[in-house]
C-alpha cells in the first residue's frame, strides 16, 4: 500500500494483490499501513466539516425561527457582563463572550422559559393556567422551583426513557441485521429496564456496567439490560464481527468515540488523518484488543420450532460467557476485511490465513488487562473509569439542552484534543468550543456519580441555558460556537403528538403488544401497561403498531428506526400536508371533540378568545399584529354561534400550523 | 454459530463481503497488456490508474422504476427457470429464443419478452432478509461504518436529477407500498423517499377534511397571522423553510394534475390486476406521464419468502406472481405505448434467490445467494439473458459481461446510475463522517461497474 499524490488530491486505495510473495513485516510497520479491503479519497480543500455545517444550519434556523416569532421587531442584546452568573457554566460562557466583547442575548421571558423548560424536560407544553400562575409568581426562585418540580415528574422519566432508548437503540427488530432481533418481548424488557433506571436516577456508570456485563435470557422481565448485547450480534459473518460491533457500539454510546467503527476495518492512518488526532495513529490491532474483552461472549437463540406455541421464551436470545477463549485474528469472510496475522491476505488458493494471531484484551491507553476470567466486567470497569466516559455524557447532555454540542457531532470525540492542560501540537486545536467547560462538566458528572438529574439541573439552571433565542441585531454566523443566544430545536414527532393532544385536550389511546409466539394465557406476562395516552411513552419508534395512522403521523417528523435511520430534525412537504390535513390534527380541532376549544368558545369576548387560544396552543401571548388580525377574523364571523364556532376552530387550526408550534425556542 | 434460521454462516461460501471478486486472468492480462512492462504488477499501483479512462454513463434513461421483490423470489422458478420433476404444469415453461421463462406464471410479462432482459449471473452478498434488502437499496454493505449515513439509491438520483426536472411539483423520489426502509441518509430531507400507499382515491392529506372552502379560509388566516413573518424583504432572502414547505404542500392540494396521478377508476385498477401492487404500477405510470418531477419510483411487493408449499395452486408463488405479472406486464405495455419505456429503466429483483433442485421437506425453498434480476426499458436490448448459471441454478457458469464475475448489488447500482446519465464514480465530500461518500463503493482491488452489455 502506497500513497499516491497528485496535486491536492490524496488517493489511497487498495493495491492489486501482488503476484510476488509478500515478505513478513515487523509488527509496527504493518500497523502503520492501511489494510487491504478499504479505500478512501480525501480532498482536504473541499472538505466541509460536519461541525461547520451543523453550525451554519443552527445559525440559519435560529434566525428563521426568531424572525418567525417576532417579525421585524429587534431583539435587544445586552453586554455579557450584565447577565447574572448562576454557576460554573455561566462563568465560562459569559467570561468568554465578555473577553471577546460579544454581546449576549437577553435572558428569556417567563413565557419563553416555561414553554422551553417543559418541552426540554418533559416533552409537554404548559397549560394556560400554568403559564398564568408562573408569570404572576413574584418569588425570586420560581424558575428553580419549576425545574425541581419537573425533574421529579413522571413526564421527565418518559422523556429521558425515550432519549436513552434512542441512544441504546431499543427496537424489536433491527432492519439491517434482522437475522438477530430482540423480538417484542425483549424490546419490552429493555424498555422497562431503561424506564426503571431513569425513574430511579440510576447512574450512567451502573447502566453502562449492567448493559455490558449482563447475561441470561433477553425476554426475562428482570433481565432487560441484556438486550443491549442482543442488539450487537451481527449476522452474515464470523463471531469476531459481533465482538467488533460490541466495541463499536459501546465506544460510540459510552465514550463518544464513533471512529472505532473505522478502525475496526483498517488503521487510522490514511483515513482519519484530517479528522482525529487520536484516530490518525489508531490501529486495527488496538481495536481488536478492545474488542477482545467481548470474545468470551456467547449468543444463542432459542428457536426449537416444535415449542413455538408453548415456549414463553421461543425466539429469545441467551447471552452467556464462555469460560475460555480469545479473539482469534483468523477470519476470511464476513462484514469486515480479513483478520490475519501480520495483516497478510489469506492464501488465495485455500482462502485461509497464512498465520493465526490470538488477541488478548487490552484497554486503550492504560493497557489494562483483565485480572480474572470475567472479561466483560473488566471492560466495564475500564470503560466507566475512562475519562472519555464522563466527557461523553457531559457533551451528549449539553447537546440535549443547548442543541449544539460542545463537540458536535457528539460521537466524534477525539481524546487527544480535549484536555486543555495538554493541548495538541499545531496545527491541531482543542476540539471543544469551550475546552475548560467540557472538562469541568465532566468533573461535575463524575463527582455526582454520573447521575442524570443533578447534572441536568446544573445545565438548565444556568443563565446560558435560559437566554432568549432573540438576537436580531448584529448576530453573526461565527458567533454560533459562543452560545450567545439560545438555539431553537424542532420538536420530535412524539413531542408534536403530545403538544397537539394537550392543546386540544383530546388524548391518544394506544396499546402496545406485550407478547408474541405465545398463546397460553397462563404464560402471559404483563410487560406493558394496558393503554397509555402519550406518545412520549411509546417503547420504540415503530409504535404504535396498533394504530398505523398515528404511527404514520409521527413518522413524518422523522423519528428514525433506531438502527440504520437516525432521528432527524428536518422539515418536509409531507410534514406540512400532515399538519394541515391529517385526521390526527383535524379531528382534534373541532369544538365538538375538544374540551379546551369548547371552553374557549364559551368565552364571551373575542379579544379574550384570542389570548386564550394563543396561550393554549402556542403557550404565549400573541404579538400585537397577531392579536389584531385574529380579532378581526373572529369579529367578521359575527355573533351567530355556529359561525363564531367555525371561526374559533379555524383559529385553532391556524395556531397549530404556525411556525413556532413545531419548535422549542 | 447458528442463527435463528439454523444457518451456520461461517460455512456459507460467498458471504465474503470484504473479499471482492478477484480479477480473472483474462481481464488481468487485458489490463496488463495495455500497460508498460511490469510496472503495473508492482504492489501499490492503484487499479484506478490502470483503468484510467473517464467513465461515460449510458444516459438513455430519464427515470427509473425499482421493484423490490421483498422476501427473495425463487430464481429457478422465475427469471432463471430450471425445469424439473417438481415444476407444476401451470408454470408452462416456454422457450423464447432459447430463453426459458415460466409463461404460465407470468403470461403478461412473457408477452413483453422482446423488451425484457434477464440477468442470471447475479449473486447476493447476504442471505438475511433485512440485510439484503437494505443492501440492494443503498448499494453497499449496511453493516459497514458508512451505513449510518448512506442514502437510498433513489435519494442519490433525486439529488442528481431532481434539479434538472422542468416541473418540480412532486418529489423526485417516490416510494410506493414501501412505508419504511432506507431513506435520504445524510442528504437533505428533500431527497427522502416520499412514501405513498396508492389506492386510486387521490394523494393522502391533499384534501382538507372540512373541504376546500374551509381550507382556503384557514390558510388565508394563517398567512394573515404570519404576515410580518412571510413578508420577506426586510428579513432577508428566504422567509423560513417552514413557510416554504407549507406553500409547496399547498401546491399539491386541490391540484388537478396531482389528482390525475393518484386517482384512477375501477377499470384501470382491473387492468392492472386490482391489487395494491397493481395500483402502485398505475401510479408509477401516471407519475411518469405527468412529468411533474418524479424520477425514481420504488414499488415494494412482499411475501416472496416461500419456505413452504411454494407450488400450491393459486397460493404462494402462483398467486404472488399473478399480482406481479398483472401489474408489471401492463406497466411495460402502457409505457411502451406512451413511448416512455425508452426513457425509463425498470428493474425487478429480490434481496437474494432461493435453494435449487428438489424443494425442501416442506415443499418450499430456502434462502440462497444466487439470484436473477429482470430489467426492461431505457433502450436496453431485450429478449435475451445476461449470464448463465449451471444446470441446477446453483452458481454462475458464465458471467456474460465484461466484469467477468458475479454481478453484485453494487454493479446493479452502477447500472442504474449509468442508465440515468450519472457518473457512478462520483465521490462527494460533504458527508458528516468526513470520509468521502462514494456513489458506488470503491472497496477492494477492483471497481464495481455497470452492466453495459445490456445495451450492446
Amino acid at each position: 500500500m502506497f500513497w499516491v499524490k497528485s496535486t491536492s488530491v490524496v488517493v489511497v486505495t487498495c493495491a492489486f494483490v501482488s503476484l510476488v510473495s509478500v515478505p513478513i513485516l515487523p509488527a509496527d510497520e504493518i500497523e502503520s499501513k492501511p489494510l487491504q479491503g478499504c479505500s478512501f479519497t480525501a480532498k482536504p480543500d473541499e472538505f466541509l466539516s460536519a461541525q461547520s455545517r451543523i453550525r451554519s444550519d443552527i445559525s440559519e434556523t435560529t434566525g428563521k425561527i426568531s424572525r418567525a416569532r417576532y417579525g421585524a421587531k429587534q431583539g435587544e442584546t445586552v453586554p455579557a457582563s450584565e447577565i447574572p452568573r448562576r454557576n460554573l457554566i455561566d462563568d465560562e460562557i459569559f467570561g468568554k463572550l465578555a473577553s471577546m466583547n460579544v454581546r449576549s442575548a437577553p435572558v428569556s421571558t417567563d413565557e419563553e422559559f416555561l414553554r422551553r423548560i417543559m418541552l426540554d424536560l418533559t416533552g409537554r407544553i404548559p397549560s394556560p393556567s400554568q403559564i398564568r400562575a408562573f408569570v404572576a409568581d413574584s418569588s425570586a426562585d420560581k424558575r428553580t422551583q419549576v425545574i425541581d418540580d419537573l425533574l421529579a415528574s413522571e413526564e421527565f422519566t418518559d422523556k429521558f426513557t425515550l432519549w436513552m432508548g434512542d441512544l441504546l437503540q431499543n427496537t424489536a427488530t433491527a432492519l439491517s441485521t434482522s437475522g438477530i432481533n430482540r423480538q417484542i418481548d425483549g424490546r419490552n424488557a429493555f424498555y422497562n429496564y431503561i424506564r426503571r433506571s431513569i425513574a430511579a436516577d440510576k447512574s450512567f456508570h451502573d447502566i453502562a456496567w449492567e448493559t455490558i456485563t449482563a447475561t441470561g435470557n433477553n425476554y426475562a422481565e428482570d433481565n432487560g439490560a441484556v438486550n443491549f448485547l442482543v442488539g450487537i450480534q451481527t449476522a452474515g459473518g464470523p463471531v469476531q464481527d459481533s465482538f467488533d460491533m460490541a466495541l463499536t457500539k459501546t465506544a460510540t454510546v459510552y465514550l463518544g468515540m464513533g471512529h472505532y467503527d473505522c478502525v475496526g476495518c483498517h488503521n487510522g492512518r490514511g483515513h482519519l488523518d484530517q479528522i482525529s488526532l487520536w484516530g490518525k495513529n489508531a490501529t486495527r490491532t488496538e481495536a481488536w484488543r478492545m474488542a477482545a474483552f467481548f470474545s468470551r461472549t456467547k449468543w444463542s437463540v432459542r428457536n426449537n420450532q416444535t415449542t413455538q406455541y408453548t415456549d414463553r421464551y421461543y425466539n429469545s436470545t441467551e447471552v452467556n460467557n464462555n469460560p475460555s477463549g480469545q479473539y482469534e485474528a483468523n477470519t476470511n469472510f464476513g462484514n469486515r476485511p480479513f483478520r490475519c496475522a501480520n495483516a497478510l491476505p489469506p492464501d488465495p488458493k485455500t482462502n485461509r490465513c497464512l498465520a493465526n494471531q490470538s488477541i488478548t484484551p487490552e484497554y486503550r491507553v492504560t493497557g489494562a488487562k483483565p485480572k480474572d476470567s470475567d472479561w466483560r466486567s473488566a471492560y466495564a470497569a475500564n470503560l466507566t473509569s475512562d475519562p472519555m466516559f464522563a466527557r461523553n455524557f457531559a457533551n451528549r447532555l449539553w447537546k440535549v439542552f443547548f442543541n449544539l454540542g460542545l463537540v458536535d457531532p457528539v460521537d466524534t470525540l477525539d481524546p487527544d484534543r480535549l484536555d486543555p492542560a495538554n493541548p495538541p501540537p499545531a496545527p491541531w486545536t482543542l476540539q471543544a468550543t469551550h475546552p475548560e467547560l467540557l472538562e469541568k462538566l465532566a468533573g461535575e458528572l463524575e463527582q455526582g456519580y454520573f447521575k442524570l438529574r443533578p447534572f441536568v439541573k446544573l445545565l438548565v439552571s444556568s443563565s446560558a441555558y435560559q437566554l432568549s433565542s432573540r438576537y436580531d441585531s448584529g448576530w453573526r454566523a461565527d458567533y454560533v460556537p459562543l452560545f450567545a443566544r439560545h438555539y431553537p430545536r424542532r420538536l420530535d414527532g412524539e413531542e408534536v403528538h403530545d403538544s397537539i393532544t394537550q392543546a386540544t385536550g383530546v388524548p391518544g389511546k394506544y396499546t402496545v403488544q406485550a407478547t408474541i409466539y405465545r398463546t397460553a394465557p397462563t404464560e402471559a406476562v404483563q410487560m406493558m401497561p394496558d393503554a397509555f395516552t402519550s406518545a412520549m411513552r411509546l417503547p420504540d419508534t415503530a409504535e404504535p403498531r396498533s394504530n398505523g395512522a398515528v404511527a404514520n403521523f409521527i413518522n413524518v417528523f422523522i423519528r428514525g428506526n433506531r438502527d440504520t435511520q437516525p432521528r432527524v430534525q428536518a422539515a418536509s412537504v409531507l410534514q406540512q400536508l400532515s399538519m394541515m390535513n391529517d385526521a390526527f390534527v383535524n379531528n382534534r380541532t373541532r369544538i365538538s371533540a375538544s374540551p379546551t376549544l369548547a371552553a374557549i368558545a364559551k368565552i364571551s369576548t373575542n379579544a379574550d378568545v384570542v389570548d386564550e387560544m394563543f396561550l393554549t396552543v402556542l403557550a404565549r401571548t400573541p404579538s400585537q399584529l397577531e392579536r389584531d388580525r385574529a380579532l378581526a377574523f373572529l369579529n367578521k364571523a359575527g355573533t351567530n354561534a355556529a359561525a363564531r364556532n367555525t371561526a374559533i376552530e379555524d383559529l385553532a387550526w391556524a395556531c397549530i400550523n404556525k411556525v413556532d408550534f413545531l419548535f422549542s425556542y | 454459530m447458528k442463527d435463528r434460521f439454523g444457518k451456520d454462516w461461517s460455512k456459507l461460501s460467498g458471504t465474503q463481503f470484504w473479499k471482492r471478486p478477484q480479477l480473472s486472468r483474462r481481464l488481468f492480462f487485458k489490463h496488463a497488456a495495455s500497460a508498460v512492462g511490469g510496472y503495473f504488477l508492482l504492489p501499490g499501483r492503484p487499479m484506478e490508474s490502470i483503468a484510467k479512462a473517464a467513465v461515460s454513463p449510458i444516459g438513455t434513461a430519464k427515470n427509473c422504476i425499482f421493484i423490490l421483490m421483498q422476501g427473495g423470489p425463487s430464481h429457478t422458478d422465475t427469471f432463471d427457470l430450471k425445469v424439473g420433476s417438481w415444476t407444476p404444469a401451470f408454470m408452462n415453461p416456454t422457450s423464447y429464443g432459447g430463453m426459458m421463462f415460466p409463461q404460465g406464471l407470468m403470461p403478461k410479462i412473457a408477452d413483453q419478452m422482446d423488451s425484457v432482459a434477464l440477468l442470471r449471473s447475479v449473486k447476493s452478498w447476504a442471505a438475511v432478509h433485512g440485510l439484503g434488502q437494505t443492501w440492494i437499496q443503498i448499494g453497499r454493505n449496511p453493516v459497514s461504518g458508512l451505513s449510518k449515513i448512506a442514502p437510498h439509491i433513489g435519494s442519490v438520483v433525486s439529488l442528481e436529477l431532481g434539479p434538472t426536472s422542468k416541473d418540480r411539483s412532486l418529489p423526485a423520489f417516490v416510494s410506493l407500498n414501501t412505508g419504511t426502509g432506507p431513506g435520504n441518509g445524510y442528504l437533505a430531507p428533500e431527497h427522502s423517499p416520499f412514501y405513498v400507499n396508492p389506492g386510486g382515491g387521490g394523494l393522502g392529506n391533499t384534501v382538507h377534511p372540512g373541504g376546500v372552502a374551509a381550507f382556503d379560509r384557514r390558510f388565508n388566516l394563517l398567512l394573515d397571522l404570519d404576515a410580518d413573518v412571510r413578508d420577506s424583504n426586510a428579513l432577508g432572502p428566504a422567509i423560513n423553510e417552514m413557510a416554504t414547505f407549507n406553500l409547496s404542500a399547498r401546491k399539491l392540494m386541490y391540484n388537478s394534475d396531482v389528482d390525475k396521478i393518484f386517482s384512477f377508476d375501477q377499470n384501470t385498477r382491473n387492468l392492472y390486476g386490482n391489487t395494491a401492487f397493481g395500483n402502485a404500477c398505475v401510479t408509477a405510470r401516471n407519475l411518469l406521464r405527468a412529468k411533474m418531477g418524479t424520477r425514481f419510483i420504488q414499488i415494494t411487493l412482499g411475501s416472496w419468502d416461500h419456505h413452504q408449499n411454494i407450488y400450491q395452486p393459486n397460493a404462494n408463488l402462483q398467486a404472488l406472481s399473478r399480482q406481479f405479472d398483472n401489474g408489471l406486464g401492463q406497466l411495460i405495455a402502457d409505457l411502451k405505448q406512451d413511448g416512455l419505456l425508452d426513457e425509463t429503466l425498470i428493474i425487478a429483483m429480490g434481496e437474494f434467490g432461493r435453494t435449487v433442485g428438489n424443494p425442501n421437506t416442506t415443499v418450499g425453498r430456502d434462502h440462497f445467494l444466487q439470484q436473477a434480476v429482470l430489467m426492461a426499458g431505457a433502450r436496453i436490448r431485450g429478449g435475451r439473458v445476461i449470464g448463465a448459471t449451471d444446470s441446477a441454478g446453483l452458481a454462475t457458469a458464465d458471467p456474460g459481461w465484461s466484469g467477468d464475475r458475479d454481478i453484485k448489488a453494487e454493479d446493479i447500482e452502477a447500472t442504474i446510475y449509468s442508465a440515468l446519465g450519472i457518473d457512478w464514480t462520483t465521490v462527494r465530500h460533504d458527508d458528516p463522517l468526513g470520509r468521502g461518500f462514494e456513489y458506488v463503493p470503491k472497496t477492494g482491488s477492483f471497481e464495481y461497474s455497470p452492466v453495459h452489455e445490456l445495451w450492446s
